[in-house]
């Protein structure tokens, strides 16, 4: 009996023990990161971690520019990994924080980058981007990048030029001025119409909030019953982005963070409201369904819906072709002059590490990823997305594709040349620890208000509503 | 001699369970214990670096939410609803079955089939056969097989799982939806047992002429009653840590649409706040959790130590 | 043979019998299958939806009003599921993560009921109630420290790491020592006088008289292995230790992030047959176990 006794109480130690073992290495914090004397060190293997969602066909053209870049840099090498979905991505990364185990690079949204930063586990990218040491290989002459010219760590500024605004102002978001992200590629909603129904009855897509309901009040009137003029699938994205053209406050970054309970918001829920009422517009939550299926199956004849999304817009190919065609343009504006669209589609962080050459590593890529115009052209070829550089319109096989786009088999390349006409209208909201819940609780809002049982007085539901969403937004955040 | 001896080795039999007990199950509650009074501890700080102080932040915390109560009688109710009936159902079929000649095997076979089917597929089954369609409001365009089931009796189209749904609606679809999980290995556990059972006591009882429902009360459920107070105080554990199945058939907002979170019970509560990273708050909310299924199973054994027969 | 003897004594019971209670006995036995054959439907309903999902168009599968019979029988999904997820080392993978953990699971396992049951020991009620108490935590919470505990091991991406944290179970340990409870305790004495050891009569007695118990156990276990999602993804989601389920939910993403689920069920259903095959396979021995469970005294 003793001797069990005395058996269980070292077993007891040694668990104790490997806790101990384990806080340390959880403990064992990184200093800021700062470029290291003499920058990249090209004699020294360096492996660099990189999480993404994508699918197979987008892997095989990443795996394609993972060789090119090997070819400049051949002692880095990159593994990359599916993950799953963004929150897949997310929740992985944000459990192997703990014991300071993420990888080098990974997809993200700046939500995902609020959190992480939280833990002060990503590198800002300021120091990386104004660098301009040359980077020089094992014999001390400068490395060629793809163009033939030396290659400096930084970002040229022409490079920075080459960028989409919009897309690379996002990586500043974050109430501190300091850049955490570069864009990869980008989305945004557009908003879909059944181009064939449009043309016989002689309806012109609108262009503003008013037109749009003065045309689902005319499709009513020719479809009846039987169809909802226009599926949102967002709520959230509904919301944010009318705050957006408002220019009332949503979120803000720094102190008070959920600044959306105003009569302006409250007055649009309620407009909206009274168009769920009518049966003019149902959203992806309450139909239960991406609205891209009752599009296609002609009970609805707009559909607002991620522009990387243009193929699910598309109905079924018949013998005859397609059922009908589908028209592209901006999604509905409150000034049509000014318009203001929501900004979608990954980004790319980097993970500080305790060897500043592996975050270095990582820098070369993501910077090779995002500046390279045959990487964007292909990606976007592939998925439908766009590219995040202004050049890529001038690659000789992209514009070729951009020409083809059409209301059929081109679709996804009509839906991308759409969205680089109105690539100045990009907005971003702030990020923060509580953006994510801010998205999430302003989208279970918008559901409330249009489909609750009012009781009578649908003002004081929304005003409820608004005050539990914020109560929630404080709570969850909190 | 003889008693000291079996100490030793009972402790030896136990050793290999007891070391895996104590590193992946003892040492994360006692850790669980500890974060739950570091005050409003979170994972992203603590890999800051960030210090957290000693007290009952957490506990409060958890009790002031406003929705607290929400979770608490959801996770009740549904655990009243289901154990019960999901074990009577069980004890029946697998007495039903145990009872049949012709066909027994090929019923055996279905009743076991769903644990070879995926849980993904399940989920997305029920959800579909609830599901009704409405192009827009009061316009329905497919009621769902359910419905059209109800249909056939004369009932009207009743709303389950879509916006504008009943509470009672929701809970009806969910303890639907639970005891059809639960069945399957509740019948394979009374089954196992009941083939266990020794023929003899009921060949004594064809003997004597006792009737059905006889042997089934004074024959049949004492014999089984091991096996029942297991599925019982088991259920009702799983039971008070419902979560996925609600998930299963609402998404993530665990609410039909426009009331999120209406069925938010016990465990939801605790995964958002893991997902939000305020993982002291999940912690004290486990623990309260803990309270209340240790009370709960308290009981049951008192009960089942009672009525169980060896 | 027991099967028979129960046959015939069937048999002459029936010839005992009158009309009326043959009558009445025929009225029972409708409503038994009645009942049996409406629950197997209930019970069966997803396994059939599952199957027919797999051989559906996607765009038949979207249809807002789901079909009961597939349009047009697709099998080509089962084609694009060998070929897109790899098949193939999922399956050895999980196939060896499933079999080593449950075997030495059942060791574990059966050795704990056994000490609980029949052993008497000191704190033997206490230890057995603080086991039942850790059931009721829930394991989420657990998934963090352990994540902390396997790293400081040096386990990250081991096959390891997917089979030995979850070897013990409690619930496995109760349900075995409820069965072995049954068993009445004089056998373990005589065989104690007879000088059998422990091993041997656990081995010659109390698993084959709980063979059932065991079985359901195994098949248990198999499925966890089978679709166990978070932890493996966690720790060991590499290319030479992914299991299953990982596999197969990232293998039918495209480029938006939807899944396509046809094909994903197809794949859910390749998986699903080996393990229909053992089940039906392991089911005789179910019975087997029955036919051996006579207490011969």
């Amino acid at each position: 009996m003793k001797k069990v006794l005395v058996s269980l109480l070292l077993l007891v130690a040694v668990c104790l023990n490997v806790f101990a073992l384990a806080s340390c290495n959880k403990k064992g914090k990184l200093g800021e990161f700062v470029i290291p004397d003499g920058g990249f060190d090209t004699s020294k293997e360096i492996t660099v971690k990189f999480y993404h969602t994508m699918g197979q066909n987008l892997s095989d053209v990443l795996v394609r520019y993972i060789d090119e870049f090997k070819k400049i840099y051949p002692n880095i090498t990159i593994e990359h990994e599916q993950v799953g979905g963004y929150d897949d991505v997310r929740d992985q990364i944000k459990t192997e924080i703990t014991v300071g185990n993420q990888p080098n690079i990974a997809y993200c949204y700046p939500d995902h980058v609020a959190l992480y930063n939280m833990a002060k586990a990503t590198v800002p990218l300021d120091v990386l981007i104004e660098s301009d040491l040359v980077v020089k290989d094992q014999d001390d002459n400068p490395v060629l990048n793809s163009k033939g010219e030396p290659e400096i760590l930084g970002l040229t500024d022409a490079q920075v030029d080459d960028f989409i605004d919009g897309y690379y102002e996002e990586g500043r978001q974050f109430g501190d001025g300091k850049m955490y992200t570069l864009p990869l590629s980008k989305s945004t909603e557009v908003l879909y119409y059944n181009k064939t129904f449009f043309d016989k009855h002689n309806i012109t897509p609108p262009k503003t909030w008013d037109e749009l309901e003065a045309v689902c009040a005319q499709i009513k009137a020719i479809a009846g019953d039987g169809c909802t003029p226009l599926g949102y699938d967002s709520e959230s994205n509904w919301f944010i982005t009318m705050c957006e053209q408002y220019g009332s406050p949503y979120t803000s970054a720094t102190g008070d963070h959920f600044l959306f309970d105003n009569d302006t918001n409250r007055a649009f829920v309620e407009r909206f409201r009274s168009w769920y009422e009518k049966g003019y517009v149902t959203t992806q939550e309450i139909s239960g369904a991406y609205t891209s299926k009752l599009f296609v199956a002609e009970k609805s004849y707009m559909s607002i819906g991620s522009s990387a999304g243009a193929t699910h817009q598309r109905p079924e190919k018949g013998e005859n072709g397609y059922p009908f065609e589908v028209g592209i343009t901006t999604v509905p504006q409150l000034n049509a002059d000014n318009p203001k669209v929501i900004s979608q589609g990954p980004s790319l962080c980097i993970f500080n590490k305790a060897d500043p050459q592996e975050v270095l590593a990582s820098w070369l890529f993501v910077k090779y990823l995002t500046t390279t115009v045959e990487f964007q052209a292909e990606f976007s070829m592939a998925s439908g997305y766009v590219p995040v550089i202004e050049s890529v319109e001038e690659h000789e096989a992209y514009k070729a594709w951009l020409d083809k786009g059409n209301g059929g088999d081109f679709i996804a390349a009509l839906s991308v040349d759409v969205c680089l006409d109105q690539k100045d209208a990009y907005y971003v909201s702030p990020a923060f620890n509580g953006s994510s819940t801010a998205r999430d609780q302003v989208g279970l809002l918008m559901q409330k208000c249009l489909t609750a049982d009012a009781g009578g007085d649908v003002k004081k539901m929304i005003k409820k509503a608004f005050e539990d969403a914020i109560a929630e937004c404080k709570y969850q955040a909190g | 001699m003889v008693e000291s001896k079996h100490q030793w080795k009972a402790w030896l039999y136990l050793s290999p369970a007891i070391v895996l007990l104590l590193i992946f199950t003892v040492w994360p509650i006692i850790n669980t214990v500890y974060i739950s009074f570091l005050e409003g501890y979170n994972t992203m700080g603590a890999a800051a670096g960030i210090q957290y102080e000693f007290g009952f932040a957490n506990y409060v915390n958890v009790i002031d939410y406003k929705e607290f109560v929400t979770c608490l009688t959801n996770t009740m109710l549904l655990c009243v609803l289901t154990v019960p009936l999901s074990t009577i159902l069980a004890l029946l079929i697998a007495v039903c079955l145990n009872a049949i000649k012709p066909l027994q095997k090929l019923l055996q076979t279905i009743f076991f089939l769903p644990y070879v089917t995926n849980s993904i597929a399940i989920g997305m089954v029920f959800a579909a056969m609830f599901n009704v369609i409405e192009l827009s409001p009061g316009v329905i365009e497919s009621p769902g097989i359910i419905n059209n089931l109800l249909g056939l009796f004369g009932v009207d189209p009743i709303k389950w799982v879509t916006v504008g749904s009943s509470y009672w609606a929701n809970i009806a679809v969910m303890v639907i939806y639970i005891v059809w999980n639960a069945l399957p290995f509740k019948i394979l556990i009374l089954l196992g047992g009941l083939q266990s059972v020794n023929k003899q006591y009921y060949d004594a009882a064809k003997v004597d002429g006792t009737s059905r429902a006889r042997v089934f009360t004074r024959i049949t459920v004492p014999l089984l009653s091991p096996m029942l107070a297991y599925v019982v105080i088991t259920g009702f554990i799983g039971g008070f840590k419902e979560y996925s199945s609600i998930v299963g058939i609402f998404g993530d907002d665990m609410g039909p649409t426009g009331e999120p979170f209406r069925l938010n019970t016990m465990v939801g509560f605790i995964y958002r706040a893991i997902e939000g990273s305020h993982v002291g708050r999940a912690s004290a909310a486990a623990l309260i959790l803990f309270g209340i299924i240790l009370i709960v199973t308290l009981i049951n054994l008192y009960v089942s130590k009672k009525k169980t027969h060896y | 043979m027991s099967e028979k003897n129960n046959v015939t004594m069937q048999e002459k019971d029936l010839q005992k019998v009158s009309s009326k209670q043959k009558v009445g006995k025929i009225f029972v036995m409708i409503a038994l299958y009645a009942f049996l054959i409406l629950m197997a439907l209930i019970i069966i309903f997803p396994f059939y939806w599952m199957l027919i999902s797999s051989v559906k168009t996607i765009d038949e599968y979207k249809l807002p009003v789901p079909t009961l019979f597939p349009r047009k029988i697709l099998l080509s999904n089962y084609v694009d599921a060998f070929n897109t997820a790899k098949l193939g080392t999922l399956f050895v993978n999980t196939l060896y993560v499933g079999l080593v953990s449950t075997i030495l699971s059942l060791v574990i396992t059966v050795i704990s009921a056994f000490a609980f049951a029949r052993l008497e020991f000191k704190g033997r009620n206490a230890l057995f109630a603080a086991l039942l108490a850790t059931m009721m935590i829930p394991g989420e919470l657990f998934t963090i420290t352990n994540y902390i505990t396997v790293n400081a091991f040096g386990w990250m991406h081991t096959f390891t790491v997917l089979i030995v944290p979850f070897l013990v179970s409690v619930f496995y340990i109760y349900l075995l020592r409820q069965n072995f409870l049954q068993i009445p305790n004089e056998l373990y004495l005589a065989a104690k006088v007879d000088g059998t050891s422990d091993l041997k009569y656990l081995w010659k007695v109390m698993i084959p008289l709980s063979l059932p118990t065991l079985i359901s156990i195994t098949i248990l276990k198999m499925m966890g292995a089978w679709n166990s999602y978070v932890w493996p993804r966690l720790v060991a989601n590499d290319e030479a230790h992914r299991l299953i389920t990982n596999g197969l939910r990232n293998a039918f993403t495209d480029s938006t992030g939807e899944v396509n689920i046809p094909v994903q069920m197809a794949a859910v259903a390749i998986v699903s047959f080996p393990l229909f095959m053992v089940f039906i396979f392991l089911r005789k021995y179910i019975m087997k176990g029955v036919s051996r469970s006579g207490i011969k005294g």
